[in-house]
């Protein structure tokens, strides 16, 4: 029999270093007392003066804000929508990422590489005109696939690292439940994943909000070619651009909130 | 202060051996290459020099022998293109299109731009004496540039409008244009927008056809940053109509070959537009100097020339 073999010496007590740089908006907690109140400032300041500029400067921001809101419902439908559809694509781009045929893990890991290279831009052009020449499908489905298949890459990144993070022992449990390799995973795995790649995918989600302007090349009148088609007819380049950059920030630092505590919950849960 | 001196003494020795040579490049190799140099330069007298710090140095001395040649050269360039321009004494007037407008303004397989625009605006430069230097800006932006002093001048198929004359200020007209819409060959029963009700038409953002497509009750207007998206977008099918100017029309339902078999013109131009050159709200100088421009080359027929070269 073999000596039992040591595990690698890794040095003690010193916890690997990671730092974390969100796409996000840096979501606040209960303990950033300091970020908490740059959240206040910021999404309070922004909504005042909104309400500042429509009453006290009717024209042109209150012609403006009463231009766009269709355009915040198209941002709203995109996002949630390439998010929705990005879950999907994640999860099995991740499951691939993982899987021990060759093959799909070949094709996955491809996916990811293949995406995570090339600009969201170019991606947006490529997929909405290449979809165009073969089907024909709605401008707004369009982007949203397209949107969905660039940050599917990065949401399978997510997803792998969810997984891996859950203890082997875990999977060897179940496996020595009699349960399969599936099973294991939908019952086992999946779920306790979910608490650790929740934080992550909400800021996903509100990077993608915030990407989800790139849209507006497209021709999907989402909220900034709202704001441009706007501009581009009454000249008030500044007044419009400042009307859409506040309405971004407040949607923005909305859902950021939001995340952070749906992120407190699920702490509270555990 | 010993090892200085000799230091000194060193570098002077070395460095008049590789002049007596005419090697220039080798005195900069060897200043930085040589370590007992760094060391005295650095006025470090005392102090031994590791290598590892020897190595940085060697790297921020290379760095800073670069830059010094770079911004040698970056100042050379400035000086002699001032004199340059001094020289001409002739005014420069920076004129903004957005290339994506055939046969108006586009850019050509040598990536420089063309079209009956720029044409007419060097027959113009010409005729009234100044130079022309183009910026290729997206349309989207373009009034806003001109407003933010990034040129002096538009011309890219600007339509004389009353609202964009209350922000700016136009030369005379210079071509006579009108709005036309472009429908797939498959559509029936199509000779104006108002047959479009609840079907997407598109423009390019911010242009007279866009203003045109919005009048009408019932049809929904899709605006693009580009016309040549537009019209992609209705070889995709995913619009039933493109409005825009008759030449650029034209180009692309009539001259394109791979749009050719695709699309055909509805009816009639619908609209009367003139083209005029865009300038700053209150720049009469340079108004004035187009004017005389403008007339000029009109009197030689230089428009009607143009014409018969890109418009059909």
């Amino acid at each position: 029999m073999a000596p039992l073999r040591r595990k690698p010496k890794t040095i003690a007590g010193q916890e690997p270093l990671t730092i974390e740089v969100g796409d996000g908006a840096a979501i606040p907690r209960r303990k950033d007392v300091g970020m908490f109140t740059a959240w206040r400032v910021a999404f309070f300041g922004a909504i005042a003066m909104v309400l500042y500029l429509i009453f006290f400067t009717p024209d042109p921001y209150r012609n403006i804000i009463a231009f766009v809101p269709d355009g915040i419902w198209v941002t709203f439908k995109v996002t949630v929508g390439a998010i929705l559809l990005a879950l999907v694509i994640g999860l099995f781009a991740g499951l691939g990422r993982l899987a021990t045929n060759r093959v799909i893990n070949g094709i996955a890991s491809l996916y990811v590489e293949v995406i995570r290279g090339i600009p969201l831009l170019v991606q947006l052009f490529y997929i909405y005109y290449a979809l165009g020449r073969i089907v024909n499908i709605p401008a707004i489905t369009s982007a949203i696939i397209a949107m969905a298949v660039c940050y599917g890459a990065y949401m399978g990144e997510i997803f792998r690292a969810g997984i891996q993070s859950i203890p082997k022992g875990q999977m060897e449990a179940a496996r020595s439940l009699g349960m399969n390799k599936t099973q294991a995973m939908v019952h086992v795995i999946l779920p306790q994943a979910v608490t650790v790649i929740l934080p992550p995918i909400g800021n996903e989600f509100v990077a993608l909000l915030k990407d989800s302007s790139l849209v507006s090349i497209l021709a999907v009148a989402d909220l900034l070619r709202r704001g441009r088609e706007f501009a581009s007819e009454s000249f008030t380049y500044f007044e419009t651009y400042t009307m859409v950059a506040l309405v971004y920030l407040i949607m923005t630092l909305f859902f950021s909130k939001l995340i952070s505590i749906m992120e407190e919950r699920i702490r509270a849960g555990k | 202060m010993h090892s200085q001196n000799v230091g000194k003494l060193d570098f002077g020795k070395k460095l008049t051996k590789h002049i007596d040579n005419g090697k220039v490049s080798a005195v900069l190799s060897f200043l930085v290459k040589d370590r007992e140099c760094v060391h005295v330069r650095t006025g470090h007298p005392g102090k031994k020099i590791s290598s590892k710090e020897g190595g940085a140095m060697k790297v921020s001395r290379f760095c800073l022998v670069f830059l010094t040649v770079l911004v040698a050269l970056c100042v050379v360039t400035l000086i002699s293109s001032d004199t340059f321009a001094q020289a001409k004494k002739v005014r420069k007037v920076v004129v903004a299109t957005d290339a994506t407008w055939p046969p108006m303004e586009m850019v050509d397989a040598s990536k420089k731009i063309v079209g009956f625009d720029i044409d007419f605006m060097n027959a113009v430069a010409k005729e009234a004496g100044f130079q022309v230097e183009y910026r290729n800006t997206a349309w989207d932006g373009i009034f806003g540039g001109l407003e933010a002093k990034k040129y002096d001048a538009i011309i890219s198929s600007v339509t004389i409008t009353e609202e964009r004359q209350k922000k700016y200020d136009f030369s005379e007209p210079y071509v006579n244009v009108g709005q036309i819409l472009v429908i797939p060959k498959a559509a029936k029963n199509v000779k104006a927008l108002a047959d479009l009700k609840g079907k997407k038409v598109g423009a390019q953002i911010g242009t007279t056809g866009a203003f045109e497509i919005k009048k009408v009750q019932g049809v929904e207007l899709k605006t693009y940053d580009e016309i040549g998206l537009a019209f992609e977008d209705m070889a995709a099918g995913r619009i039933d109509g493109v409005v825009c100017d008759e030449p650029t029309a034209a180009h692309f339902a009539l001259q394109r070959a791979e749009y050719k078999a695709k699309f055909s013109i509805a009816g009639q131009p619908f609209t009367e537009e003139s083209y005029g050159v865009v300038v700053q709200k209150g720049d009469k100088e340079l108004v004035d100097l187009l004017n005389k421009g403008i007339r000029a080359a009109k009197a030689k027929k230089i428009d009607e020339q143009l014409k018969k070269k890109w418009l059909r």
